[in-house]
């Protein structure tokens, strides 16, 4: 455990570690504006926080920023609510019974070790390069953290909780229910939120390698315009949606947990 | 048949030639934890289990309890025997096997609720006798789970943890833990309470004080109890009968009546009755002890 100390300015009370973060990130943006404009870097390759900020206002008042975001954003929420869908369940049963967990055990571990973006070529001959193979890869990425984690969730559980429940007589599916399903879902958890940056990963790339709209489209279109500014508004923009969303699911493993 | 009639006549629960033997799954070999052990306990009586590690005295608990099958023999309770676990009996385990995310209240009411879905007449008001209708249909969920409650609640203050009702078991010492397992057996009326080292983990003070509080507990209404210990002491201070295992392979070797007036206090810890018993006792173990070495040399 860390201890965290309280820094008092005047009336104001920091806490040690929110001021030198703070700080860390000022200094950082102060060079990055100051090094061009004192001819330390040459802003075409490193660009600055008040380009970035300009390129910001024009992006979204554009028509296509709207289409670009509404796009990834159904590309993300459908592949990851299926990724869901069919991770928590499988999980939590590839846990319970041994012999679907020795069947599935191959084929799952085969994709949990291949990169699912080196599949993206192949994806794409079955599925076109709409909205579909984004969501398909959206959903191999982040179905197997969850899968995997649900299932040493399940086999995690306390030996000697499963015999208390059996000594009062529980059937089955109250032993699921009342101890196997609370005792993993922190596991369960983790993997969701795991599963959730594999998503937002797995949406830009694919749409970088080949694609008609959403951010990572635009990330490579200004890439090879050379357009530094534009570029990183979007990677801004993807990293800000990354953070908020593994924020909320620490937020919600603090509530659920125990 | 009468049922006070059957209590006369069948010791509550008897082991007859109860063989307890688990497969070794590496090798395919087998290892006999109880061999043979035959053993009455009449009902209302405070039987203690002691022996070293190994000796199978958790194991023939959990035969008792139905949680595991014998290989051979038979557990009969109330003459009849044992194919699961029963309602009749209940366990309290050594690592307390309290679900973490419950609040002491609820893991009490953990067994209750396992348990209401066939306890039809439930609950029995204790100071009446009568039985609380849950008049109609409407509601019967909710009304069911308030009276797991206040019931569970019950026991809650039974066992002295009044106040920590909404702790969870992490924020609360071995010994209060242990007491919420007891609240949690106790809490489903069993006939017959199984102790599994319930005081394994707890430290000196603690083990002295929970057996002291178990003892009035069990006071109250004498339930037929089993308690395995490998404390000799505890054994002597706690039971009207203490049974004496040893292992290699786990057997019962002696049953010892204590001879010790009830309530049982500190004091009869120095008498000379106590000093006898355990006297007798630990010569049991180190006899058996000797007896391995003996065996043992020769290969040495």
């Amino acid at each position: 455990m860390t201890k965290v100390t309280n820094i008092t300015i005047g009336r104001l009370r920091f806490s040690k570690r929110a001021l030198v973060s703070t700080l860390s990130v000022s200094i950082f943006l102060l060079v990055w504006e100051a090094a061009p404009r004192l001819h330390l870097v040459d802003p075409f390759y490193t660009s600055q926080p008040s380009r970035i900020a300009a390129a910001s206002v024009e992006i979204i008042r554009s028509a296509v920023f709207l289409r670009d975001v509404s796009v990834s954003l159904l590309e993300f929420a459908s592949g990851f609510s299926l990724a869901l869908v069919a991770g928590v369940p499988i999980g939590l049963l590839l846990g319970a019974f041994p012999m679907l967990r020795y069947l599935l055990d191959p084929p799952v571990m085969a994709i949990y070790a291949t990169p699912e973006l080196a599949l993206l070529p192949i994806i794409v001959v079955w599925l076109g390069i709409g909205m579909e193979s984004k969501i398909a890869v959206v959903f191999v990425a982040a179905v197997i953290p969850i899968l995997v984690n649900s299932i040493a969730g399940v086999r995690e559980v306390d030996r000697s909780l499963v015999l208390a429940a059996r000594s009062f007589c529980a059937r089955r599916r109250d032993i699921f229910a009342k101890v196997i399903l609370p005792s993993s879902l922190p596991a369960v958890m983790i993997g969701i939120r795991l599963g959730l940056s594999r998503a937002v990963l797995g949406v830009v790339v694919a749409e970088m390698y080949v694609s008609q709209a959403g951010v990572g489209n635009e990330i490579m279109r200004y890439g090879s315009a050379f357009r530094i500014d534009y570029l990183l508004f979007y990677v801004l923009l993807v990293s800000a949606f990354g953070f908020a969303g593994t924020t909320v699911m620490r937020k919600l493993e603090e509530r659920l947990g125990w | 048949m009468n049922p006070t009639a059957l209590h006369d006549v069948v010791p509550h629960i008897r082991l007859d030639g109860l063989t307890v033997v688990y497969e070794k799954p590496r090798d395919g070999g087998s290892f006999v934890a109880v061999a043979n052990a035959c053993l009455d306990v009449e009902r209302g009586t405070f039987v203690t289990i002691v022996g070293p590690s190994g000796c199978g005295k958790s194991s023939l608990l959990l035969a008792i309890a139905g949680l595991i099958r014998p290989a051979k023999g038979r557990v009969l309770v109330n003459g009849r025997p044992v194919s699961g676990p029963g309602r009749d009996r209940a366990m309290v385990f050594q690592d307390f096997a309290l679900l973490p995310w419950r609040t002491v209240l609820e893991n009490v009411r953990f067994g209750l609720e396992l348990q209401s879905g066939w306890k039809l007449a439930y609950p029995m008001d204790a100071s009446t006798g009568a039985v609380a209708g849950n008049s109609g249909a409407r509601g019967w969920k909710s009304r069911n789970r308030e009276d797991l409650n206040e019931r569970a609640l019950r026991y809650v203050r039974l066992v002295g943890l009044n106040g920590f009702e909404h702790y969870h078991p992490q924020q609360l010492s071995g010994g209060m833990k242990q007491k919420a397992g007891i609240a949690r057996a106790l809490a489903v009326d069993p006939e017959i309470l199984l102790m599994d080292e319930p005081f394994g983990s707890l430290d000196a003070q603690a083990r002295e004080a929970m057996g002291n509080e178990l003892l009035a507990i069990w006071e109250q209404d004498k339930k037929t109890a089993l308690f395995v210990t490998h404390s000799i002491d505890e054994a002597i201070f706690l039971g009207d009968r203490v049974v004496v295992m040893e292992k290699d392979p786990g057997h019962i070797t002696e049953t010892i009546s204590i001879h010790l007036p009830r309530p049982r206090t500190v004091e009869m810890l120095d008498s000379e009755a106590y000093i006898e018993h355990r006297r007798r006792i630990r010569a049991h173990l180190m006899g058996e002890l000797q007896h391995q070495r003996a065996l043992a040399l020769p290969h040495d």
